[in-house]
């Protein structure tokens, strides 16, 4: 396969991730996203390691699995604090920040 | 031994202030026997320095270097010149008298005494420093616990609405000590911000790696840095000295600081910004000062007629004060602006005259309004029968305010006067005149009203006299503008050394021709 | 000769040094000023000392007359490492004279205090005699003065000793008006002297009086300098229209008014053109101004004077008028007729102060009307006053008479008739108003106090004496005090003082008859009824009022407001505009986080829009 198509793949991933961060309203589906956006990277880090016959990017993908491992873990846990101030995991419910 | 002079002077406050953060704030005396403790040896230190500047020799003296950023050339150089030494007494002589006064401070006590003596430190920095950064810090930390003080321990005061600007007036919550406390910071700051873009663009032009005020005082500047860089040295350091229109803070953050913050401020923390525009602005960049001497002499003739006018018209005692210290801080800076030896002479020796007697006009405020609870002079009157030594202190104050002979205020204002016609701005030197002559009218009015008469009336039933440290307090400044009064030589004659050091460059003359 | 020899600068140095130790010790030590009566004594006694020290000066000058003047100076004032300005003492006749009329005026002044303010509090006494102590320092170093600068000290030191004593009972409202008042027309006047001497140093590079700074000054620095100096002559003297200052300052106790505000205080102003005289002698025009306008005050103020009830304004009035005799003889180009007139007038002058002061104390009122008839009761004071209001009034014999002739001599010598028409005719007006004060104050009916009324203790009689002694034999020791100053006098009967001597007796007849025999009323008179109507209406005094009103708290009150509300307002309004500024884009932070998200991918697809069209 060339590797177009994994890029192409990765940039489809990645652009269903924005649209997913932007348009949903639950904080979950939110998450969710991101973990795309995030295989996306990984897919590209995959897909340049075979390029250039280098394991370093693989070796990246597992930091970056890991990574999102835990991230997901903090953003849970967030989700759950948001859940206890507002009754509601929907993204707009916090609003603390507006000016 | 004496290379350490300077830093102990300097970092004896500082210390007592670092001590301080050990020791509980409920322990009252401890708190202010370490803040006597610290003031003390800054006083003694600053004693030392006067007795072991060599007045024969001149010049800057016990220099101590040590490098804080060596790649950009920023050292903590400290040394003293002759117009340092009789500053630094009176830093040391107002911080000490301010603690006295401040005696019976009791609510956060701890926490004001750490950041006067902080600030304190900032002060006595900007005197004696010889790095261009270092005088910036240390300006810095002099002006901004300000901000802490007046806002936390302050008093706030109405003021009626009007004036084409007078939509403003809710927004801002105008006249509440968090209106003056901020006021007094952003224009300050303002003004910091012109002097920082002037040291940086004469550091870089200089281009020599160093923030040393001796280095960059042998560097031939542009045409260009001289005028622009002048004008905003003059406007930068110029708004703390009360420059007009940027005096405005001065009323406001006066009238809402405790004692010894309004002691401290319009006693010792004015005079950094004029010794700021003379030591920096002028010395370092002497066409620049040549070309705007005008400028900066007419302005302040407009600060000392206009400040004695508009201190007529006040009616709260605070403001009275406060609108003085804006007009005789125009004859520090028409002194200045003079160029020529007496007119320096007299600047110098008027910052340290006003900031006894305006030291010594806030004590005695403090000690009014402590008792009657009000800084309204209308409503007072007779209370000299109630308090005879505060009201013997306020008229020696007074009488110093309006120039009298045998006061320290008639020495520099003479000087600055004969100097300014000596320059060939007769002009000035009548405005100067006529200051005094308005300032005489509302001093004595001012005291006639509180002090004289009958009463003091049953509103003011717990008007006690001065007593133990205030008493000390009021004498060593009454003391201080007396002796300094009668024998002006005890502090010219170190003014006069570094003046013949510093002028004859900036005022493109010999000094045998200045004389 | 002694084991040690005090020269002449000693001495005087000593002569003021005393006063000031007295000052020292009652100002130092609260314990001894509030027992009163003590502080007195040791007021006194340091005055005593002083006077001492002045007499042996005079004598001493007085055998010397041609050496040059003793001085000793120290420096003050540095420029650069150069010499500014000295203090010091300078010893000749014409200071080492007004030494000795300084020092024994506040010397029977202040013993004449001690009976006269019996009553006092020993606190408010103690505070009167540290005062006293503090102007007598003042004055003597006035006097002594080197230089200009020295004088313009001590002179605004005097000022403040005024200030101070008139408002000695400074629970009276009025006391401390008149203080106020005192000091605000005096330091306005001083405004003059201070320019006059920064005039002076630029021109010269001193504050001497010497012939050679007089060269340096030429003729445009002469005139400015005497003119400037002249504005603050008109203050401290007393003279059109800065005289309003001193009736008021008859609130001050009558011993005050004695010393400071007849005998030598105002008289500081009199003697500093005494003492720069060359100056003013190289400024023509000054002389012809202060020659008419010391005429018109002494012509204006004797006028006043005939309708005062108040004994002590009477005797302010004519303090002013008398300075304006000195003024307009000193204006004529001489100095000795002044300064002559200047020593008898410190005399008589503190003699009729003193003299109403024990008439005061007999009635405790100040108002003639109160008084009258007190002759039969106060015989040796009456007499006092009496010998006064003759050697004031210029009758033939007292020393009034003797300096008022040389006066009017050397007006008609230089043929300045104008000045010496209205000074003939104040002469004439003083003779009537002092008839008027004596008929009415010692003879005629008895007032509501005359009954009460009692001789004053030794203590107030016997500086009554002394000086009627001196107002007595003061004319005739006029030779002897010019030789010691170095000018020639000698007296002789001239045509201006036969005329002005027959004025004084047509003045004290008609007096008599007014209000000795009661023959006529004067207000009944169109004439004095006009004059009388136009003093009543005080217009200088109103104008001053009104010039401080509505010029100074108008301009005042409106820089006031402007400061508050059009600069402080325009950095009011800076704030508010950042304030609104910040409202404005505070809308931007919606507090969503989707919309924050928005704006990183459009600042993504920005930024990858720049990296593409580079």
């Amino acid at each position: 396969m060339p590797t177009q198509a994994y890029l192409l793949l990765s940039a489809a991933l990645f652009c269903l991730g924005i649209y997913g961060v932007l348009t949903r309203r639950n904080a979950i589906g939110v998450l969710v996203a991101i973990e795309l956006m995030a295989n996306a990277v990984n897919i590209n880090l995959v897909a340049f390691s075979r390029v250039w016959g280098s394991l370093t990017g693989q070796a990246f993908t597992l930091f970056s699995l890991a990574l999102t491992v835990s991230e997901v873990v903090v953003g849970l846990a967030i989700v759950i604090l948001l859940y206890r101030a507002h009754q509601s995991v929907l993204t707009d419910s916090a609003s603390e920040m507006k000016g | 031994m004496t290379g350490h002079l300077l830093d102990l002077c300097v970092a004896a406050p500082a210390f007592a202030a670092l001590l301080l953060l050990f020791v509980p704030g409920k322990h009252l005396t401890a708190v202010r026997l370490i803040s006597l403790a610290g003031a003390l040896v800054h006083l003694a230190a600053a004693i030392a320095i006067a007795v072991s500047y060599n007045r024969a020799t001149g010049g800057v003296q016990m220099v101590s270097s040590h490098a804080i950023v060596p790649s950009l050339g920023i050292a903590l150089t400290f040394g003293v010149d002759g117009w340092g030494v009789p500053l630094l007494l009176l830093t040391a002589t107002i911080l000490t008298v301010g603690v006295f006064a401040s005696w019976g401070l009791a609510d956060r006590a701890r926490d004001f005494f750490v950041l006067l003596l902080v600030l304190t430190s900032g002060v006595a920095g900007v005197f004696v420093s010889l790095d261009l950064f270092v005088f910036f810090l240390a300006y810095e930390i002099a002006v901004l616990p300000m901000y802490l003080l007046i806002a936390i321990w302050g008093t706030s005061n109405k003021v009626a609405p009007g004036g084409p600007f007078k939509f403003t007036w809710k927004m801002l919550d105008i006249g509440g000590k968090e209106y003056a406390a901020m006021k007094l910071t952003l224009m300050l700051l303002i003004g910091s911000a012109l002097i920082l873009a002037a040291m940086l663009a004469m550091y870089v032009e200089a281009g020599k790696h160093s923030f040393d005020l001796r280095v960059l005082g042998t560097i031939h500047y542009s045409p260009f840095l001289q005028s622009a860089g002048f004008i905003a040295l003059w406007l930068g350091f110029g708004s703390l000295a009360g420059v007009w229109p940027f005096h405005t803070w001065s009323p406001d953050g006066h009238a809402a600081a405790p004692t010894a913050v309004s002691m401290l401020h319009a006693g010792v923390l004015m005079k950094l910004g004029a010794f700021g525009v003379i030591r920096i602005g002028m010395v370092l960049l002497p066409e620049g000062a040549r070309q705007w001497a005008w400028l900066v002499g007419s302005v302040a003739m407009i600060n000392i007629v206009y400040g004695a006018l508009s201190a007529m018209s006040q009616k709260d005692l605070k403001y009275i004060i406060a609108y003085s210290s804006v007009s005789h801080m125009g004859v520090v800076m028409l002194g200045a602006a003079t160029l020529n030896i007496n007119g320096w002479n007299g600047a110098i020796f008027q910052m340290v005259a006003h900031g006894l007697m305006t030291g010594l006009f806030f004590a005695l405020v403090g000690l009014v309004y402590g008792r009657a609870h009000s800084r309204w002079v209308p409503g007072m009157g007779g209370f000299a029968n109630a308090m005879p030594i505060v009201a013997v202190c306020f008229t020696v104050a007074s009488l110093s305010s309006l120039g009298l002979p045998g006061l320290a205020g008639f020495v520099a204002e003479f000087l600055v006067f004969l100097g300014a016609w000596q320059a060939g701005q007769p002009i000035w030197a009548l405005a100067g005149l006529v200051g005094a002559f308005i300032t005489a009218v509302y001093v004595l009015r001012t005291s006639r009203t509180i002090f004289w008469g009958d009463g003091p009336s049953h509103d003011f039933h717990d008007l006690t006299d001065a007593h133990g440290t205030e008493w000390v307090a009021l004498g060593v400044l009454v003391a201080a503008l007396i002796v300094l009064g009668v024998w002006p030589r005890l502090a010219l004659d170190f003014i006069d050394v570094a003046t013949g050091d510093y002028l004859p460059a900036v005022a493109g003359k010999t000094l045998e021709a200045l004389r | 000769m002694s084991a040690f020899t005090l020269t002449r600068v000693d001495a005087a140095l000593l002569c003021c040094a005393a006063p000031l130790l007295s000052f020292l010790i009652l100002g130092l030590t609260p314990a001894l000023r509030r027992t009163g009566r003590i502080a007195g004594y040791v007021s006194i006694a340091f005055a005593g000392l002083s006077t001492l020290y002045a007499a042996s000066l005079l004598q001493g000058r007085m055998f010397a007359a041609a050496s040059p003047p003793d001085i000793g100076q120290v420096g003050w004032l540095y420029a650069g490492g150069k010499l500014v300005a000295s203090m010091g003492v300078q010893v000749d006749g014409i200071s080492a004279s007004m030494l000795v009329v300084v020092t024994v005026v506040a010397l029977c002044v202040q013993v004449f205090s001690l009976g006269y303010l019996h009553d006092e509090p020993p606190a408010a006494l103690g505070r009167y005699y540290t005062w006293h102590s503090l102007f007598l320092f003042s004055m003597l170093g006035l006097v002594v003065a080197p230089n200009a600068l020295q004088l313009f000290l001590c002179w605004e030191l005097v000022g403040l000793a005024s200030y101070l004593l008139i408002g000695f009972y400074f629970k009276k409202p009025s006391a401390g008006q008149a203080a106020v008042k005192a000091f605000w027309v005096t330091k306005f006047a001083d405004i003059g002297l201070g320019a006059g001497l920064l005039v002076l140093y630029v021109f010269t590079g001193t504050f001497d009086w010497s012939p050679q700074a007089v060269q340096l000054l030429g003729a445009t620095g002469a005139a400015w300098t005497a003119g400037l100096f002249f504005l603050a002559v008109m203050g401290k003297s007393a003279q059109f229209p800065l005289h309003i200052w001193l009736p008021d300052a008859m609130e001050g106790p009558t011993p005050v008014s004695a010393l400071l505000h007849a005998a030598t205080m105002v008289a500081a102003g009199v003697y500093l053109i005494v003492r720069t005289y060359p100056i003013f002698q190289a400024a023509p025009g000054v002389l012809v101004f202060m020659t008419f306008l010391g005429a018109w005050t002494a012509l204006f103020a004797s006028i006043i004077a005939c309708s005062q009830n108040d004994i002590k304004k009477v005797l302010a009035y004519s303090t002013a008028a008398q300075l304006g005799y000195m003024v307009s003889a000193l204006g004529a180009g001489e100095l000795w007729p002044g300064y002559f007139h200047l020593v008898t007038h410190a005399a008589f002058k503190a003699l009729l102060f003193l003299g109403a002061g024990a008439l005061i104390h007999a009635v405790h009122s100040n108002n003639l009307q109160d008084m009258g008839g007190l002759w039969p009761k106060l015989k040796i004071s009456g007499t006092a006053f009496i010998i006064g209001a003759m050697a004031l009034a210029g009758v033939p014999g007292f020393a009034g008479f003797f300096s008022k002739d040389a006066i009017l001599d050397v007006l008609l010598e230089r043929h300045l008739f104008a000045p010496w028409i209205a000074l003939l005719a104040a002469a004439g007006l003083t003779a009537f108003y002092m008839t008027r004060v004596v008929m009415l104050a010692l003879f005629g009916k008895p007032g509501h106090h005359t009954e009460h009324a009692h001789e004053s203790p030794p203590s107030m009689l016997a500086p009554l004496v002394l000086l009627a002694i001196a107002a007595l034999t003061l004319g005739f020791a006029g030779t002897s005090l010019a030789t010691a100053a170095g000018h020639e006098y000698a007296f002789h009967l001239s045509t201006s003082g036969l005329i002005a001597s027959s004025l004084a007796l047509l003045g004290i007849g008609v007096g008599w008859l007014a209000y000795g025999k009661n023959a006529f009323v004067p207000g009944k008179i169109p004439a004095f009824a006009f004059v009388q109507g136009i003093v009543e209406s005080s217009a200088v005094d109103r104008s001053f009022a009104w010039s401080y009103r509505v010029v100074f708290q108008g301009v005042s009150g409106g820089v006031a407001w402007f400061d508050r509300y059009i600069i402080d307002g325009f950095m009011n309004f800076s704030a508010w505009l950042t304030q609104m500024a910040g409202e404005r884009l505070r809308a931007a932070q919606t507090g969503r986080v989707v919309d924050y998200l928005y704006a990183v991918v459009a600042g993504l697809l920005l930024l990858a829009a720049a990296g593409f069209w580079r």
